[in-house]
Formats: structure tokens, C-alpha cells, sequence
């Protein structure tokens, strides 16, 4: 018999007993409302977290003092300031980097007119916003002249701006950090929260002018770089380990008193765990659809016991037992796979309200559906089978004369 | 192939029931011509659905041959059984065994579909085989709401349908009153002028009068 046949057969059927239909499928629907929208919640997850690690940098390095030994006393990071200028230099020459910003940083009172805040100051270069992934939002940010000139310029974090309530028009007026005037150049682009520390409530200036005005000396807080392809990071991470050791005297197999961190790596930790959660999520909304499926089979095998009479005409009629098998498997692929389309609507729906409440918008990737559909394919198949073959089995004689 | 449409040889059919056998059927030797109008007769439990369902292909023989149109039954599988009733035999039943919650219409193109007839087809030749027993008017209606006779016309339009090479009937009148069961053999007679065979089981010695010729059965023999 024919697919189309089949197909009529089943949906005529079931359409004379909606209700249970509608019943039967309610198992799938949930079971593949759930696996869609629970899978389509930990992507989302995990495509927000990326988002915003991500929002840090591309490609990102960051070199930062520390690790030294005093004694058998390991002394916390950050602990020997040894980084510096001509460090964040040399780095900048190297093969595979693309950019490169120095940074001190101090905490200063800033004042605009009458509105006043207490933020922090970093002392860096025009490599900042490359390497840290800013956008301007209004006027510039700082150039090498201004820091070679020692000038006192400030580029405002769109938070930081906000609060001394400067607008767009507010480029080129002056406010003052720690009681000293310096002139606004630039304000960023917002860039959202990431975790507890907002980037965006920080005030840039010339990396010189913070040596000269508020952390005397040559030492650096840390070194942004950006590699220039994500395939380079390992390569560059090796070559600044070499170039620092060299610089900074430190015999092979000693230990370095400056530390590589790398975004990639924490990426890819924190992108494997979340893949972790998202299948783990599927699994159990799988139970779901199992369930689903064995209540396809519980109907389906009362199915063929009151239609046992009908069997038995059908054959006598001419069916042969592979035509019944056919009826009654299709009957119950029909159920999941109906049950399956109407699942996928709902858990998208349902993903759709979820994303927006939670802010990482709609993630939809076409797999998941086409999964689940499959997947309702197999409960079909793999709970319809059964009863179907049973039905197909029975004997004509017998079948006729059941009541 | 030799002349005769079912020839059977020596037939019996043993119900094993473990402790004890039950020959339901025993030694049964009969040919039926094609055009005939057979009554098989007998009391209740000598063999008559027995036979009724080695003939239709539903059973097969514990001993003994049966040739339907020349195809010696023994060399078939079920599949082949199933086909060989599909193309060669039209049943009719005492409950007229009609689908139910399914029109009249659909009822008799269901045959065809296992034919593996277009849809089109099968409505089609459906809808002239219920205009040839007079219910055309009766096309969408479902069992329940079909008299009892009405019914039973339905049922011989689906056996009809295929056109096939031998009608066989179970107590077609059985479950019908006086003036529906006469409207049916009156039916079956003018099918069987117009040369279609017709093989009925019966244990109404008024029914079977109808039929050209009578063979009775008495404890799953064939006397007289
Ligand atoms: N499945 C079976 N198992 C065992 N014995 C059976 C079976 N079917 C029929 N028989 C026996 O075979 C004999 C003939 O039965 P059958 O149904 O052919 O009678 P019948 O002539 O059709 O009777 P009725 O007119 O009452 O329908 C009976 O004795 C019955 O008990
Ligand atoms: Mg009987």
C-alpha cells in the first residue's frame, strides 16, 4: 500500500477519536516541548556567557605581575610589580600580536559640575579600545600624542559618563580627577554587565599622565593583548613567556614573576560545561518523551484489541498481514510525529518567552527540531511496532469471530 | 487447470486440542463448477463455518488438497492467500462484518485498496456497485445508521466489488427478518443467472432451496 494511503487511513481514523488522539500526542508534545526548549535554554546560557566573555576582547592576553618567591612564601599575584613599559613594547614587536595596552590603574575622585563620583582611573594607550573590545560612542579615544604628550585627556566609560550626567555635548569640557582638570575627549559605547565589576563605569587617560600625577614610577598593572588570529594565541602565549624570562633574567626552569592569562581557555571551560548542562537538560527532558512514547503504545495496543474485528475483515477482505503491520504502525507514527510538530511549536514558544525574560534573546537552531522530530520518528516507530505486529499476527478466523 | 473452479479432495480439518483431536472436518470431496449455486446445509456445529473458511482461504486444510481456480492451496504462504482471496473470492457474512464508523462508500472500496487500486478508482467503482444494489442513496451513511438488510446489501456490494470468481455466503440471511433475507437470496439468484458463482452456507432447509444444488454435512461429512 501506499505511503499516501496509509497516511489517510490513519489521520481518518484518528480523527474519529480526537479526543483520544489529542490525549495520546499530549505525552510527545510535552516530551518534545521539553528537549526543545530546555535545549534551546542551555544554548542560550551558553551563548550569553560566550557573548560576554567574548565582550572582553577578542583573541584576548593579559600579562599581569606576580608569582614570586620569597623564601618558601609564595607571594600572591600582583604581589612584585616588575611589568613595564618597555615590556608592553617589546610584546607589541612580536610576531602574531595585533595590539597591545598598558595599564595602571588608581581610584580617583571625579568631579563634573555639581555631580560627583568616585571611579576607576586607568592609566593605558590608544591600544585599549582595540584590545578590549570598546567602541566610541561620541568624540575620540586617546591617541598616541596625548600620551606621549603626558596631556591631561579623559575618555569616559558610558556608565561613568552617565553619572556626572555628560552628554554628547559635553566633549571637550572639563572635569576634574583627584582635584586636577583634564579635558573629555570621548565617551564609549555601553557595553552591558559582565559579572560583578561593570566596564563600563571606568575614566581613561594617557598612561604617562597617571605616572605623573597619581602612581609615581615605571611599573605596570597589567598588559592587554589582542592576538591577531585565534589559531595564534598558544604561539604568542609562548613567545611572550620566552621574551619576558629573557627580559626579566629569570634562569630556564625558574620561576617567572609574571603570569599569562587566557581568555580562549576560559572560554572553552566555561563553554564545556554549559554544553555539559545543555545535554544534561535533553536527558532529562527525554524521560519526558519516553514517557510519551509508552503511552503511544499503551493506546495503540488497546487500539488493536477493539479494533480486532476490524482486522480480521480487513484481512479477510485481502489484506495481507504486512498491510495491517503498516495500518497500525503508521497510525502510531502519525500520533508522535503530529505530537512532535505541535511539541516543537511549543517549546519554541516556550524558548522564546524564556530567552526574552532572560535577556539572551531567541536562540533557534534549526537542529534541535529536526532532532526532535526525528526522534519522535523513533518513539513511533519503536512503540509502534509492537502492537502493530500483534495486530498483524492475528488470525482472520479468530479475529472475525471476536466480539 | 482443469474444468472446476474449487476442487476439493479428501479434505479434513483437525482441531488439536491437545487431550483430545476434534475432526471438524472429515474426508470431504467436492468440486464446484464456475456459474454454480452451491447450498452447503447441515446442523449447527457439523462443519459448515469450517468449511466456509477452508474455501475462503481463511484456514487451510489439516489434510486432504483444495484447488480454488486452479491453485492448489498447500503451495500458497499467507501472503499468496491473502492475495489469492483479494483477486478470486467475495465474502459475506451472517454479521456482515462491515467497518464500522466508516460510510458505506469506503466500506465497499476497501477491497480495492488492498488491490492496490488509485483512490479515485476505488470511490468510483464503489459508488457503481452500490447503485447496482439499489443504495445509491445510501453512499455516506455508516453501518448503524443502515437497516439490517441494508447492511447486508452493503456488505454484498464490497463482495462484489472486485468482481470476483466466487461469492461465498455464511448464513447471509441469518441475522435478517423474513422479507430483508428474501430480498437478499432474491438478489444472490440474480447474480448467480447472471453467472456469478455462489457458494452459501446455510442451515435453512428454505433458504437452501434457493440454491441449484444442495450438499448436506453431518458431523463434518458430506452425505447425500
Ligand atoms: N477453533 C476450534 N477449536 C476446536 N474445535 C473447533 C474450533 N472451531 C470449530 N470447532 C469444532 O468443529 C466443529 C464444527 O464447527 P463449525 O463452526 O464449523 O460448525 P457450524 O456447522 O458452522 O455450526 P453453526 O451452524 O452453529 O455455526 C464443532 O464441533 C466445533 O466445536
Ligand atoms: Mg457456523
Amino acid at each position: 500500500m501506499r505511503a499516501t494511503e496509509l497516511v489517510r487511513l490513519a489521520l481518518s481514523r484518528l480523527g474519529s477519536s480526537r479526543l483520544r488522539a489529542a490525549l495520546t500526542m499530549l505525552g510527545v508534545i510535552i516530551g518534545v516541548a521539553s528537549v526543545v526548549s530546555l535545549v534551546a535554554v542551555g544554548q542560550g546560557a551558553t551563548s550569553g556567557i560566550t557573548k560576554q566573555l567574548q565582550g572582553l576582547g577578542t583573541n584576548l592576553l593579559t600579562v599581569n605581575p606576580g608569582a614570586t618567591t620569597t623564601g618558601f612564601t609564595r607571594g600572591a599575584a600582583g604581589s612584585a610589580n616588575t611589568l613595564t613599559i618597555e615590556d608592553a613594547q617589546a610584546i607589541a614587536a612580536l610576531d602574531g600580536v595585533a595590539a597591545v595596552e598598558p595599564e595602571i590603574s588608581t581610584s580617583q575622585f571625579v568631579v563634573a559640575g555639581t555631580e560627583n563620583t568616585t571611579t576607576s582611573i586607568i592609566g593605558t594607550t590608544s591600544g585599549y579600545t582595540t584590545v578590549r573590545n570598546f567602541d566610541v560612542w561620541q568624540g575620540a579615544t586617546l591617541n598616541q600624542a596625548a600620551v606621549d604628550a603626558r596631556l591631561h585627556e579623559a575618555v569616559l566609560g558610558a556608565t561613568t559618563a552617565d553619572d556626572l550626567g555628560l552628554t554628547a555635548s559635553s566633549i571637550g569640557s572639563t572635569i576634574t580627577i583627584g582635584g586636577l582638570p583634564f579635558r573629555v575627549v570621548g565617551i564609549l559605547q555601553a557595553k552591558g554587565s559582565t559579572g560583578p565589576v561593570s566596564q563600563d563605569d571606568q575614566i581613561l587617560v594617557p598612561y604617562t599622565t597617571v605616572q605623573d600625577e597619581f602612581v609615581p614610577g615605571d611599573k605596570l598593572r597589567t598588559i592587554g593583548i589582542s592576538v591577531a588570529s585565534a589559531g595564534q594565541i598558544d604561539t604568542v602565549k609562548a613567545e611572550i613567556t620566552t621574551l619576558l624570562e629573557t627580559r626579566h633574567d629569570i634562569a630556564i626552569g625558574g620561576t617567572d614573576d609574571f603570569t599569562i592569562a587566557d581568555q580562549a581557555q576560559l572560554l572553552t571551560t566555561v563553554g564545556g560545561v554549559s554544553d555539559l548542562l545543555t545535554l544534561l537538560l535533553a536527558g532529562i527532558a527525554s524521560i519526558s518523551l519516553l514517557v510519551g512514547g509508552i503511552g503511544i503504545m499503551n493506546i495503540m495496543l488497546v487500539s488493536v484489541r477493539e479494533r480486532t474485528r476490524e482486522i480480521g475483515i480487513r484481512k479477510a477482505v485481502g489484506a495481507r498481514g504486512r498491510d495491517i503491520l503498516a495500518q497500525f504502525l503508521v497510525e502510531a507514527l502519525v500520533l508522535s510525529v503530529l505530537g512532535g510538530i505541535f511539541g516543537i511549536i511549543l517549546g519554541v514558544a516556550v524558548s522564546y518567552l524564556i530567552g526574552s525574560l532572560a535577556g539572551w534573546g531567541f536562540v533557534f537552531s534549526p537542529v534541535t527540531p529536526l532532532v526532535a522530530v526525528l526522534f519522535s520518528l523513533l518513539v513511533g516507530v519503536v512503540f509502534g511496532v509492537w502492537p502493530a505486529r500483534q495486530a498483524a499476527r492475528l488470525d482472520p478466523i479468530v479475529a472475525l469471530r471476536y466480539e | 487447470m482443469s474444468g472446476a473452479l474449487i476442487e476439493l479432495h479428501d479434505v479434513s480439518r483437525i482441531y488439536d486440542l491437545g487431550h483430545v483431536q476434534v475432526a471438524a472436518l472429515q474426508g470431504v470431496d467436492l468440486e464446484v463448477e464456475e456459474g454454480e449455486f452451491l447450498a452447503i446445509v447441515g446442523p449447527s456445529g457439523s462443519g459448515k463455518s469450517t468449511m466456509m473458511n477452508i474455501l475462503g482461504c481463511l484456514d487451510r486444510p489439516t489434510g486432504g488438497t483444495y484447488s480454488l481456480a486452479g491453485t492448489p492451496i498447500a503451495e500458497l504462504d499467507d501472503d499468496g492467500l491473502a492475495r489469492l482471496r483479494s483477486r478470486t473470492i467475495g465474502f459475506v457474512f451472517q454479521s456482515y462484518n462491515l467497518l464500522p464508523r466508516t460510510s458505506a462508500l469506503e466500506n465497499v472500496a476497501t477491497p480495492l485498496l488492498y488491490q492496490g487500486v488509485s483512490r479515485k478508482d476505488r470511490l468510483a467503482r464503489a459508488q457503481v456497485a452500490l447503485e447496482r444494489l439499489g443504495l445509491g442513496d445510501r453512499i455516506s451513511h455508516i453501518p448503524t445508521e443502515l437497516s439490517g438488510g441494508q447492511q447486508q446489501r452493503v456488505a454484498i456490494a464490497r463482495a462484489l466489488v472486485t468482481e470476483p470468481a466466487l461469492l461465498l455466503a455464511d448464513e447471509p440471511t441469518g441475522n435478517l427478518d423474513s422479507a430483508s433475507g428474501a430480498e437478499v437470496m432474491t438478489l444472490l439468484t440474480q447474480l448467480n443467472a447472471a453467472g456469478r458463482t455462489i457458494v452459501m452456507i446455510t442451515h435453512d432447509a428454505e433458504v437452501a432451496s434457493r440454491a441449484r444444488r444442495q450438499v448436506h454435512v453431518r458431523d463434518g461429512r458430506l452425505v447425500a
